[in-house]
């Protein structure tokens, strides 16, 4: 029940934001409160994962440094008079375990300094990598272990 | 001009900045993988860099939250559709592109 209320919540916030704030748009907004807290029920039972707040700043803060790094690096890339480009197919068999944690680092890591997801098949994540010679297995772990926190899983 | 105005003018240009890098990524890089690098990355800073921007300027407080909320929703459909076109590519048979020796 409690995460009931907690989705509940963050919906309506969420409800709240697309209108700005209008009062005369909650009448429509609780309808589709309820509906959304349904449809999240069916999608992602409650049993399933459980989230915690601190992985979840946890990873926030980690994707956002790691987000300027990769735009500064690919932009510095892309510039460079001299193409230097040494890319690269790679195979890392993950730890997480199927479902959304590793939908969740496969998005990621297409998003993070370096590395492009290409195939996600069982328990292997096959990437690209921009420039093979950085360390790209030790990215994927650090992003694996933000991600593991996040959803509460032990690694 | 106040301070949060030059701050976000600031924020804007950044963005754009990215945005420029991204775009001449995708003209110059050699491969369809390479290229949804270039995609992916730069534009994703630089539209963190123009939501920032934009959400300084917002006239209330839900309306810049509504700003923001467009990153993650952006960035959600960024990886998702560079993962499909990658696989997809793959899928075909594309090989990444290995240097300028292989070429030709």
């Amino acid at each position: 029940m409690k995460t009931v209320w907690l989705r509940a919540t963050v919906f309506a916030v969420t409800w709240w934001v697309l209108t700005e704030g209008r009062a005369d748009a909650w009448g429509v907004g609780l309808i589709f409160v309820v509906l959304a807290v349904i449809a999240s029920r069916r999608l992602w039972p409650p049993a399933a994962y459980r989230l915690s707040l601190a992985g979840l700043l946890g990873y926030l803060g980690f994707f956002m440094v790691q987000s300027v790094r990769g735009g500064f690096q690919v932009a510095a890339m892309a510039m460079r008079p001299r193409l230097a480009l040494a890319p690269s197919l790679f195979e890392v068999p993950l730890r997480l375990p199927p479902g959304p944690a590793q939908r969740l680092l496969t998005g990621t890591l297409s998003l993070l300094p370096g590395t492009l997801s290409v195939r996600l098949e069982g328990a292997t994540l096959c990437l690209h990598a921009l420039d093979a010679r950085l360390p790209i297995e030790a990215e994927v772990r650090t992003a694996e272990a933000r991600v593991a926190r996040l959803f509460g899983i032990a690694l | 001009m106040t301070a949060v105005e030059a701050v976000s003018g600031l924020l804007l240009l950044a963005g754009a900045g990215f945005y420029l890098a991204g775009t001449v990524g995708l003209l110059r890089f050699p491969d369809v993988y390479t290229r949804l690098h270039a995609l992916t990355k730069a534009d994703n800073l630089g539209l963190g860099f123009l939501t920032l921007g934009l959400a300084l300027q917002a006239s209330s407080l839900a309306a810049a939250l509504k700003i923001l909320l467009i990153w993650p929703l952006v960035l959600a459909a960024s990886a998702a559709v560079s993962y499909a076109i990658a696989r997809r590519a793959e899928q075909l048979g594309l090989k990444p592109w290995q240097g300028r020796a292989q070429r030709g």
